[in-house]
């Protein structure tokens, strides 16, 4: 890179980072979703477990 | 089932907004570097993502204090939804500076004192989380989670001088580097609006991860109680 005229083509590079971050975040906040998906199912299991009780 | 605050919902969208914006001032209206081109562009969240895993293992660490103080639950669910959340953007923040070294060191990964620590640092957090799964009390746990919060926190000032107290390659864009360091440049002002917009947008996506994730670790435990309940009836 010392002896180059202009800026090197390192696009691909950048796009490989923003690849990185947008998708670690996004599965993420896919992991929340769904981990608030799997407790909202057993939180209408339990509220039927309660009202065939009652 | 809890509606989610209102509160929660205007910072949820505001953050998005934000994200938007601070994806167009790094990918658009900060200048092209000039040596390293487009991949420096990776610099503004990768450092962005750094502080967030500074910001949450602090976090945790001073809830971890007041756990200890007060012994309230409440405390230490806040301590381990925010070591989540660090755990994931200081991956980022890893991955991301390896993909930057290797058109510019010419290389993914060397044996630099940042890049151990940061490493480090990273493998420390999430054997708190493995270790804590195995802890069944919850008092034992979060006593656990907060002294292994408050002694693992010496490894975020550790990585954060790495680069100050060593002789490294690894560049510091704020306030100068060893001349031995490889990939420094300086930032002209536009890049410095976008490093700055980025570190605010990441203290913003933290707050609002935080918010969510204290609200599932809150369901979580209320449902854990029922189930209990629900045995034992």
């Amino acid at each position: 890179m010392m002896f180059q005229e202009g800026p090197a083509d390192t696009l691909n590079y950048m796009i490989a980072g923003y690849t990185v971050i947008l998708g670690t975040i996004g599965l993420y906040i896919v992991n929340i979703i769904l981990r608030f998906r799997s407790l909202r199912q057993d939180e209408a299991l339990l509220d039927e477990i309660d009202a065939e009780r009652a | 089932m809890e509606r989610i605050p209102k509160a929660l919902i205007v910072l949820t969208w505001l953050t998005s907004a934000v994200f938007v914006v601070a994806l167009y001032l790094v990918l658009f209206w900060a200048p092209q570097e000039a040596i390293m081109g487009d991949v420096q562009r990776v610099f503004y969240f990768h450092v962005a993502a750094g502080w967030v895993g500074g910001l949450a293992f602090l976090v945790t660490a001073i809830v971890g204090g007041i756990y200890l103080a007060r012994g309230e639950q409440r405390w230490d669910r806040i301590a381990v939804a925010s070591v989540e959340i660090g755990v994931v953007f200081t991956f980022i923040n890893i991955v991301t500076g390896s993909i930057w070294a290797r058109p510019i060191w010419n290389t993914w990964w060397t044996w630099d004192p940042r890049l151990v620590t940061a490493t480090i640092m990273l493998l420390i957090y999430i054997a708190y989380i493995m270790l804590r799964q195995g802890i069944e009390d919850p008092d034992r746990r979060a006593r656990f989670g907060a002294v292994y919060g408050i002694v693992g926190f010496i490894s975020v000032p550790l990585t954060f001088l790495s680069i100050r107290i060593f002789r490294t390659i690894h560049p510091i864009v704020v306030g100068g580097s060893d001349p031995t360091a490889l990939g420094a440049f300086n930032m002209t002002a536009d890049m410095r609006v976008a490093f700055f917009f980025s570190l605010f947008t990441f203290t913003l996506i933290y707050v609002t991860l935080l918010w969510h994730r204290l609200r599932l670790q809150h369901l979580a435990e209320k449902i854990e109680e029922r189930k209990l309940t629900a045995l034992s009836a």
